[in-house]
């Protein structure tokens, strides 16, 4: 609310006005100047456009309406304190802004848990979507790693899923027992999936996989995306497949999606910000060119990269809409 | 002070039962605003008299006249004598019930009768034969209307009566029958009524019920279509515009009906003029922000009930049309605005209207916008008067209330550095962070521009909005598909933000 000075000098006649003059005026600086960005600003003009203006509005205008009806609401003698409804302004709603999914939310802590549970972890190689960077980091690792396997071998590789416990594990059956038993997580903890366990079930499944990759190519495409991220997106699978295995066991892709009643609270998530791990993560297998050419040119190259690796993240696929 | 002297109107006569008035209410509404829609809200209005009050309608209410019976009543009042003015006043009780307008119309030598009563010498008589014609000018019939013409040069000489009560009439009247067609205009405008209108306002100074009237019946000339050729210059010309800035200022007696009638006029003037310069010396600039301001006093102790909404908007309009006409363009503060209080009263309506009145709140919102367009001086008077965390806090708000609240903030951030970390310590990043969710295109836009005015001032907001996880908010808006968005987020991120993004990169 405004401050009780105000109001007071409002309420206090002639006696109170306060002359603009006497208000010392900040200075007003120079037009921002067109960035000093090396070459890239001459290609990429800004597409900046707000200069500020006044509006004339005609009688007419729509924006008159609600004034205008009241004004003869009045003429004919059809406004009186008590007629007049208060009623609770529009609020407006919220939209998540990733392609393809689009929902809409009356506020912004439901956009918000809507995004950390479903956006905010997406693996870029699989699409699904984990409650957390520990998670996914996890996940990468015995998934899409390939050196994975060789090196859990030799060593203990499968880290607990608790994070800040920090135990390792010969095989993800001891992880599981570990969890089971010293923190007391459930059998079918859902995110404690081996790669293995899932490949009988796979080929029941692929028919309708393919069903939704269909429906999320097509929405794609439908919404006007740009060709080079889909295509390398596309790219990102075919890659890793020539490394690891025959193509049809690649990618047992499930809706990881959060039911609605878990919920993980908001405090969970930390951002992208661990992209160090996970880019080391990703130069083991998933076979991101641009990556590797990071250190020769630190600052605009290494964004792109970052952001195949973010576009695959936020992209959300039909899978995860259909489930 | 703000009491809305009720005009003696129709809507007493059913207002018995509060639901069913609401209810009926609703659906007016609705008719009006397909009405406006359509370029065709009119409005007639009904003047009730002293004499008559509840009591007597419900006489009259259960029979109705057949035309044996009316054309006995004509009959009466012409060989009347003595009696003519009870005759009148029988006649006028019977054509108070709107189905015997066309009865009354289609009798031979009807009107010719009414205009003989009053063209005539007796006074009693005249002020009878107005009410008559007052109630037939009120009829839904487009006939009626019509009829009424052979009254119209009486009606207007006696705008210039000295009797306060057949000036009204006669002023409502002709308030009416000007809807009623393009030949009725065309008349009414060869008779002068503009200058009769103009003579009335005048001479009538102190009758303030006179004063409300003229109002009125100007406003609905105004109000026409092609108003902007005909009737505004004849008015500007006839120097109506200082008599109606006058009477901006509320009579405490009287209350504020002639006020928002001359506000009106005004709103109507300005909108449609061509060149508003005369009308800015005229100090309608100046008395449209004092009485702003002291309006804005009334609604901040707490009047919003006693329909002061009726008075602000036109001035709102007045006033937000008058800065966007260019005439007020240049550096500095225009002539008439020199009291900043007039920012305070704006953010006044804005947050009290909010629920009851949601289009003035936008309006108040609009007059700011331009306001502070190009403004340093309101720009900082904004910034000096600590507004900033009152308009974000309209910022969740839709239908036009939030973009011109972003509109206000990017006219501030435009001014430069200072500007942008003055908002930025009022709490616009984390406003910022909320509206570059919203699902409205329009909102997002805004936002960025704003974002970008303030990030590329000053690169230690850039850092405070990194800092609110905002990278991850611009590259959530860079995967969608409005590329009017895209561009701008990735625009931003690549220049604006990349040094503090690349900090937590590898390199």
């Amino acid at each position: 609310m405004l401050q009780s000075s105000l109001l007071q000098l409002l309420n206090g006649g002639d006696a109170a006005r306060v002359y603009i003059h006497t208000i010392p005026v900040l200075e007003k600086s120079e037009e921002i100047q067109s960035v000093s960005g090396g070459g890239g600003a001459e290609e990429n003009p800004s597409p900046f456009r707000f200069t500020p203006h006044t509006i004339r509005l005609d009688r007419d205008d729509e924006f008159f309406e609600d004034g205008d009806v009241h004004r003869h609401l009045y003429l004919q003698d059809l406004v009186t304190a008590l007629a007049d409804e208060t009623q609770a302004p529009n609020v407006s709603e919220f939209r998540c802004h990733i392609a393809g999914c689009k929902q809409l939310f009356d506020t912004l802590e439901g956009y918000e848990h809507h995004y950390n549970s479903l956006h905010r972890h997406v693996c870029s190689n699989c699409k699904r979507s984990f409650p957390s960077n520990h998670l996914l980091d996890v996940h990468i690792l015995e998934w899409h790693d390939s050196l994975f396997q060789v090196m859990a071998e030799k060593q203990c590789m499968y880290q607990c899923l608790v994070e800040g416990c920090g135990l390792k594990f010969q095989t993800s059956k001891e992880r599981k027992n570990h969890l089971i038993t010293v923190h007391s997580y459930p059998s079918d903890f859902r995110f404690d999936r081996t790669k293995k366990s899932k490949r009988t079930k796979e080929k029941k499944t692929l028919k309708q996989w393919e069903v939704c990759m269909a429906v999320s190519g097509h929405a794609v495409n439908q919404h006007g995306e740009p060709e080079n991220c889909e295509a390398m997106d596309v790219s990102l699978p075919q890659q890793s497949e020539k490394q690891e295995l025959p193509p049809e066991q690649q990618k047992p892709r499930y809706s990881y999606k959060v039911p609605s009643s878990i919920c993980f609270g908001q405090g969970s998530v930390r951002g992208f910000r661990g992209g160090r791990k996970k880019n080391a993560c990703l130069t083991g297998g998933s076979g991101v060119s641009g990556l590797r050419e990071a250190p020769r040119s630190p600052g605009k190259s290494v964004r792109p990269a970052r952001r195949v690796r973010r576009r695959g993240r936020f992209q959300l696929y039909g899978s995860l809409l259909l489930h | 002070m703000w009491r809305l002297k009720s005009v003696h109107h129709k809507a007493n006569r059913s207002a018995k039962d509060l639901e069913e008035f609401k209810r009926k209410r609703r659906e007016h509404e609705k008719v009006l605003r397909q009405a406006r829609r359509d370029r065709q809200l009119i409005s007639k209005r009904l003047l009730l008299n002293e004499d008559e009050q509840d009591k007597e309608f419900m006489e009259t209410d259960g029979t109705p006249v057949s035309p044996d019976q009316m054309q006995e009543m004509l009959r009466s009042v012409q060989s009347g004598g003595e009696e003519k003015a009870t005759h009148l006043a029988v006649l006028r009780k019977a054509l108070r019930d709107p189905q015997t307008h066309l009865i009354f119309t289609k009798l031979e030598s009807s009107m010719y009768v009414l205009v003989g009563q009053l063209s005539g010498h007796n006074a009693q008589c005249q002020l009878e034969a107005a009410r008559c014609l007052h109630e037939l000018s009120h009829s839904l019939h487009p006939g009626v209307g019509q009829s009424c013409l052979p009254a119209t040069p009486y009606l207007l000489t006696y705008l210039s009566s000295p009797c306060a009560k057949l000036a009204e009439l006669c002023l409502y009247t002709l308030g009416n029958l000007w809807t009623e067609g393009a030949v009725m205009k065309e008349k009414l405008l060869a008779q002068g009524i503009v200058p009769a209108l103009a003579n009335c306002i005048q001479n009538q100074r102190c009758n303030l019920a006179v004063v409300e009237a003229a109002g009125f019946t100007l406003s609905q000339l105004l109000q026409d279509k092609d108003a902007a050729d005909t009737v505004i210059p004849l008015v500007i010309s006839s120097g109506l515009v200082p008599h109606l800035t006058s009477i901006l200022t509320p009579d405490p007696e009287f209350g504020f009906g002639p006020a928002i009638e001359c506000a009106w006029c005004l709103h109507y003037i300005v909108s449609r003029a061509v060149d508003t310069s005369a009308l800015l010396t005229q100090g309608v600039l100046s008395q449209c922000c004092n009485l702003l301001i002291t309006l804005g006093g009334a609604v901040s102790k707490g009047s919003t009930e006693e329909s002061l909404e009726l008075l602000i908007w036109p001035l709102l309009r007045c006033l937000g049309n008058l800065l966007a006409s260019g005439v007020c363009e240049g550096a500095g503060c225009p002539v008439g605005l020199e009291d900043a209080r007039l920012l305070g009263a704006l953010c006044v309506f804005c947050q009290s209207y909010l629920s009851s009145h949601f289009g003035l709140t936008r309006e108040s919102l609009w007059v700011l916008n331009n306001l502070t367009a190009g403004s340093t001086v309101f720009c900082s008077a904004l910034l000096f008067c600590n507004m900033v965390p009152a308009l974000l806090q309209l910022l969740p708000f839709s239908k036009g209330i939030n973009t011109m609240v972003l509109r206000i903030l990017g006219n501030v951030a435009h001014n430069g550095t200072g500007y942008c970390v003055q908002l930025t310590q009022a709490g616009l990043l984390p406003a910022l962070c909320a509206t570059l969710k919203m699902a409205d295109p329009d909102v997002v836009t805004l936002s960025l521009e704003v974002l970008y005015l303030v990030t590329a001032n000053s690169p230690q907001i850039a850092e405070e909005f990194v800092k609110l996880n905002g990278v991850s908010l611009l590259e959530a808006i860079q995967y969608n598909n409005e590329e009017e968005q895209c561009l701008r987020a990735s625009f931003l991120l690549d220049h604006y933000l990349h040094t503090h993004s690349t900090a937590d990169n590898p390199s």
